[in-house]
């Protein structure tokens, strides 16, 4: 643009000869060659010759005749006299002229910033920017559209959001991409060498052909539909490109072929001449498409006459950058996807989806699942059967048969699959850890009698593997061999934890003394920590802190180098069930029904989430930290305790509480009247992003998320119910869905008609699988009384089971009256069903023993249900005989309320969410989750790169 | 006396010369064009005294004055962290109120001083410069924007209606 402008100027000044009063362009008077030394080149170098410009904005907005040539002696004025004459000749005007000419030169007061500043600083101004302003800012021109679409652009506003996002997947994806490009670069050489170069060759060629044949970026008539690559900044072969912005688009004739809605983005050539030429945006979109990484289809995607769009960057954005270069993610498509995903989430649109595979019942656990934990592409499930299940979530299958090992119910577990770990380790009422390969199944490591009591919970990170007991204790083990001066080794043996013989105080070492040190052996104990007073029912450990929650309702923070018990955190008016530890903030849930977040820090109370009628067994919440927010949430907290201060002052707040307000809590109002705690570094509600998130689960049978509304509250935003997403999944759960749950299910009617019927037309499987309620008195057929009788029995032993949890729970806290007895059970389990809240046993249980029923189970081994030949019937099938087998037991679809609203038999024990999913398991054999992608295949590809919730 | 009073002067005080790219000398208290990492590093380079004029080939003497006006203003500031980088940056544009006058110029020495800060590499005035134009885009339709900075709009009506339906993801919130 400004090109052609002075090449035609045979003055120095020729084409810019108004604009020196404007613009101090340094380089001008230092030295006068400048028509010659400018071009594009200039502006694709970044940083210190930036400056040395021209003024492609120039080329605008002035028409031919400003080129009138000025006389020498004018040029050799200096900046201030020729202003002082240019001022002279204005005012010799009419007032008209004058106008005219502000008219004219207007334009050139206002700059385009995108042509006159390079990549890194225009990159820098649009990090202030929102998502939503530069998408408004995308539509300005061409130029504004590649710049503000840059793909390291949206990468910094995808971390500013809060956002994490899995930087090993996107390494390996990468990585995998760039293997596959040059494998089918060879291959192509090999094939067609002569007609056919690689992609950056021939982008290359395509480049420079496109002077001659466009020219200075007109439309071209050749019916050739082209698109160029954009502009990327790590790209060190576009340079040239990132300043010329002819480049960016040529004017093809965009046809409107019908296969551009299928967004085919393959490319045809009507001139033969340029031969087959496909940027690496249609291939890597079809890629994206089929996920085949299958050259054969690239070639013929090449080969087909479709029609690509004409913009570039695409309308669309892709998974990959079309760039010449490596391939990239593109952040911006990451961007999109993720917010696409958060809509979802806040609309509660889902599908539901169960392990197992609802055509491969025979793999699902055979009694409830107390634990699950998973991570991208697998889930590992621990149950009552005492069998560790380990399944691949895209397939919905078992990746092993099941892990066998433990002797009774397996209660906690976590895993790591990345190779250099490989482990599971889980715990049980065995009181037994055990530790397993995860990628073979086997069995390699027992801690025997780890605790004296049921392992109620573990965790472990890199270095130490921590246990907690019903037995009231902690335990820390080592993971890796460990030498007395190792970093890991326990600094201090004075603390009051209790140390094994073995453990050497090295406070009191000499260097002397290193001789005669011992290794400790992996997974030898370290440490046992004493100090609560009742079943620790939950453990966290995250850079050397250890968070533990009882049944004694305390929370306490111990320092795993020496045993030491920091903090001890109170609030909740009943025992604790399970704990979440960022470094930040704890948040726990009780069997006082609430979600507490609780400042590490200062032990402040910050937000008190009510909204669950039944004790609290798992959550997990995802603050959405912006990255360096800790100043901002202090100074925020610091903020809202000054004004209540001075609404006390001023006497608009009592300064005593009454048992209603002290009652009613705080939820993250920041409300000087809700204020329920000062001095935190947390604000009320705990601090983070509008897309924090915490979901918890209940013995109340549901799953509750919770946003923050404008006010800051944490409020429940959707309550799921674990047995209607069994059903939604295509299963069958273990109780019928009632009509007073169905306005909270987000499927239409024609989905849960199907489902009815699919429900219907499943035979019901061996009841000792899946304990279910006893038939309805309306029931016309005898039912099968053995079973029955097993049922009950498999029943009793569950609740059985399931109060010694509780017990655990309750043992400090439960009022006596709540208690039932539950060993008294008859065929009617209802009675344990009467109560709202947990049922729970005067007295403490003995370790389940094996029942008959139980026995019975094993003796049956895994697949009782086989003896029906119609599992997992298709909907259709069911369509066709909704009414087959609708017989007792059949009695799933029946309602049986009362009781049943509120049996406990879709208790929520273990739930976890990422990005994309709420997975949970309960009561119910079946595991269930809530998949908010939708079945959006772009979603579906971009969720594999966002980070874990945390 | 001269030489007496020059080594009792404090270091930061001394003077030392800039040459613009116009040729013109422009004198300089050394701890204010410090503020210019890229002049404290040649100072610290050269070793000299300060004696010789620095050439300062991509700034010419009008940006040069407004630059050194700021760095003046800012003399006192603490050095900026290496760690508040990019990944770190907040979203706020504040900008304290003598910055906010001090970018009150027209949009050609605007940008100037943005180059002359990212040249010089003086970040703190960099970023005042760059919230100054995000500050111009935000809270702007598409069309208020294109009168602030004089852009072309290069779209086809199609393409535009285009971009704007895909677009809509994130309107709602």
């Amino acid at each position: 643009m400004a090109t052609p402008l002075t090449s035609n100027g045979t003055e120095p000044f020729g084409s810019t000869s108004y604009l020196p009063a404007f613009r101090p362009n340094p380089s001008m008077s230092a030295s006068f060659k400048l028509d010659e030394g400018y071009s594009e080149d200039t502006r694709s170098q970044s940083g210190s010759d930036t400056i040395m410009r021209t003024d492609s904005r120039m080329g605008d907005g002035i028409d031919p005749d400003a080129q009138f040539p000025l006389p020498e002696w004018v040029l050799n004025m200096n900046e201030g006299d020729r202003s002082e004459f240019a001022y002279a000749i204005l005012r010799s005007l009419r007032t008209s002229s004058i106008a005219a000419i502000v008219e004219r030169l207007n334009p050139l007061l206002h700059l385009d910033p995108v042509l006159y500043l390079p990549p890194e600083i225009t990159y820098q101004i649009f990090s202030y920017l929102e998502p939503e302003t530069l998408l408004r800012a995308s539509t300005l021109s061409k130029m504004w559209r590649s710049r503000t679409l840059d793909s390291p652009l949206w990468k910094l506003l995808f971390g500013l959001e809060g956002w994490t996002s899995n930087a090993r997947q996107v390494k390996l994806f990468e990585e995998a991409e760039k293997a596959r490009k040059a494998e089918m670069k060879e291959r192509k050489t090999r094939a067609r060498a002569a007609e056919d170069m690689d992609y950056e060759q021939q982008s290359h060629k395509k480049r420079i052909r496109e002077r001659p044949l466009f020219g200075d970026g007109g439309t071209v008539e050749s019916g050739i539909h082209d698109r160029l690559q954009p502009l990327t900044l790590d790209g060190s072969q576009e340079g040239p490109k990132a300043w010329a912005e002819q480049h960016s688009v040529v004017e093809a004739d965009d046809v409107q072929s019908s296969s551009s809605e299928d967004r085919m983005q393959g490319i045809a050539f009507d001139a033969p001449a340029l031969g087959q030429i496909a940027t690496s945006t249609q291939i890597q979109d079809r890629l994206k498409r089929d996920k085949l990484f299958d050259s054969n289809a690239i070639e013929d995607n090449m080969a087909s006459p479709n029609s690509p769009a004409s913009l570039d960057p695409p309308i669309q954005p892709s998974l990959i950058l079309p760039s010449v270069g490596d391939p990239k993610l593109n952040w911006q498509y990451l961007y999109k996807q993720k917010r696409r995903l958060e809509e979802n989430w806040n609309a509660g649109r889902f599908v539901n989806f169960q392990l197992p595979h609802p055509n491969h019942q025979e793999e699902a656990h055979t009694e409830c699942v107390y634990t699950i934990q998973y991570s991208g592409k697998y889930l590992v499930s621990g149950s009552r059967d005492k069998s560790v299940r380990i399944w691949n979530l895209d397939t919905q299958r078992l990746v092993l048969p099941p892990l066998v090992g433990h002797a009774a119910s397996v209660l906690c577990l976590q895993f790591d699959e990345r190779p250099e770990q490989d482990i599971v380790i889980t715990g049980g009422s065995d009181c037994h850890v055990l530790l397993w390969r995860f990628s073979t199944g086997e069995l390699f490591k027992k801690l025997e009698k780890a605790h004296s009591e049921s392992v109620l919970n573990l965790r472990f990170d890199d270095k130490y593997l921590v246990t907690c007991s019903k037995d009231k204790t902690i335990k820390v083990w080592n993971r890796t061999e460990l030498w007395p001066t190792d970093e890991a080794y326990p600094t201090s043996t004075s603390s009051g934890a209790r140390f094994p013989q073995y453990i050497i105080n090295m406070q009191h070492q000499v260097e002397s003394q290193h001789l005669n040190y011992k290794m400790l052996k992996e997974y030898s104990l370290i440490m046992t920590l004493d100090g609560h007073g009742a079943a620790v029912n939950a453990i966290q450990i995250l850079d050397g802190q250890i968070v533990s929650a009882s049944g004694d309702r305390s929370v306490k923070v111990w320092d795993v180098h020496t045993g030491a018990c920091l903090k001890t955190l109170s609030g909740h008016t009943k025992g604790i069930a399970c704990v979440q530890f960022d470094g930040r903030r704890i948040v726990s849930g009780s069997s006082d029904e609430t979600v507490r977040i609780f400042d590490r820090a200062t032990g402040a109370e910050v937000a008190c989430l009510q909204g669950h009628t039944n004790l609290v067994r798992t959550v997990q919440a995802q603050f959405g930290d912006q990255p360096g927010n800790e100043e901002d949430l202090e100074a925020e907290a610091r903020a809202i305790d000054r004004k209540f201060f001075e609404a006390r002052e001023m006497g608009t707040i009592s300064t005593e509480l009454t048992r209603e307000q002290r009652r009613a809590r705080n939820a993250g109002s920041r409300d000087p009247k809700d204020i329920f705690a000062y001095g935190a570094k947390l604000p009320p509600g705990g601090g983070g992003s509008r897309w924090g998130r915490i979901v918890s689960g209940s013995y109340d049978e549901t799953v509750i998320i919770w946003k923050r509304d404008a006010s800051g509250r944490w409020v429940p935003s959707k309550t799921l119910l674990q047995n209607e997403a069994v059903r939604a999944a295509g299963g069958r759960p273990r109780r019928p869905v009632t009509q007073a749950h169905a306005h909270t299910n987000h499927l239409n009617a024609t989905n849960q008609n199907q489902q009815q019927q699919q429900v219907v037309a499943q035979p019901v499987s061996t009841p000792s699988a899946t304990p279910t309620p006893p038939p309805p008195q309306t029931a016309g057929a005898p039912p099968n009384f053995q079973a029955l009788a097993q049922q009950a029995q498999a029943q009793a032993q569950q609740t059985q089971q399931l109060a010694q949890q509780v017990q655990t729970l309750h043992a400090a806290s439960q009022p006596a009256n709540h208690a039932t007895n539950t060993t008294i059970v008859t065929v009617n389990v209802a009675t344990t069903s009467h109560h709202n809240q947990t049922p729970a046993a005067p007295t403490p249980i003995p370790a389940p023993q094996p029942t008959q029923a139980q026995a019975q189970t094993q003796a049956q081994g895994p697949t009782p249900q086989h003896q029906h030949p119609q599992q997992g019937p298709t909907p259709a099938a069911a369509m066709a005989a909704p009414h087959h087998h609708h017989h007792p037991p059949h009695h799933h679809h029946h309602p049986i309320a009362p009781l049943a609203t509120q049996g406990n038999f879709s208790r929520v024990f273990k739930l976890q969410f990422d990005a994309r999913r709420i997975i949970c398991c309960s009561q119910d054999p079946t595991i269930v989750g809530w998949d908010f992608a939708n079945g959006d295949k772009d979603i579906i590809l971009a969720s594999q790169f966002f980070g874990k919730a945390e | 006396m001269a030489a007496a009073s020059t080594s009792a002067v404090d270091p930061a005080k001394k003077m030392i010369m800039l040459t613009t790219s116009d040729n013109i000398d422009i004198k300089v208290e050394r701890e204010v064009a410090e503020r210019s990492i890229l002049i404290k590093n040649l100072l610290e380079d050269l070793g000299s005294e300060g004696d010789e004029p620095i050439p300062i080939p991509n700034v010419n003497e009008a940006v040069m004055k407004k630059v050194l006006e700021w760095c003046e203003q800012h003399r006192k500031d603490p050095p900026a962290t290496q760690d508040d980088d990019s990944d770190s940056r907040k979203k706020s544009t504040d900008i304290d109120e003598w910055d906010q006058k001090f970018m009150q110029v027209d949009q050609e020495m605007l940008f100037e001083i943005i180059l002359a800060a990212n040249y010089l590499d003086i970040k703190a005035l960099l970023d005042v410069g760059c919230k100054t134009v995000a500050n111009m885009i935000k809270g702007k339709s598409p069309d208020e924007i294109r009168k602030t900075f004089n852009i072309q709009n290069d779209f086809t009506p199609e393409e535009e209606d285009q971009i704007r339906r895909e677009n809509e993801w994130a309107e709602d919130r």
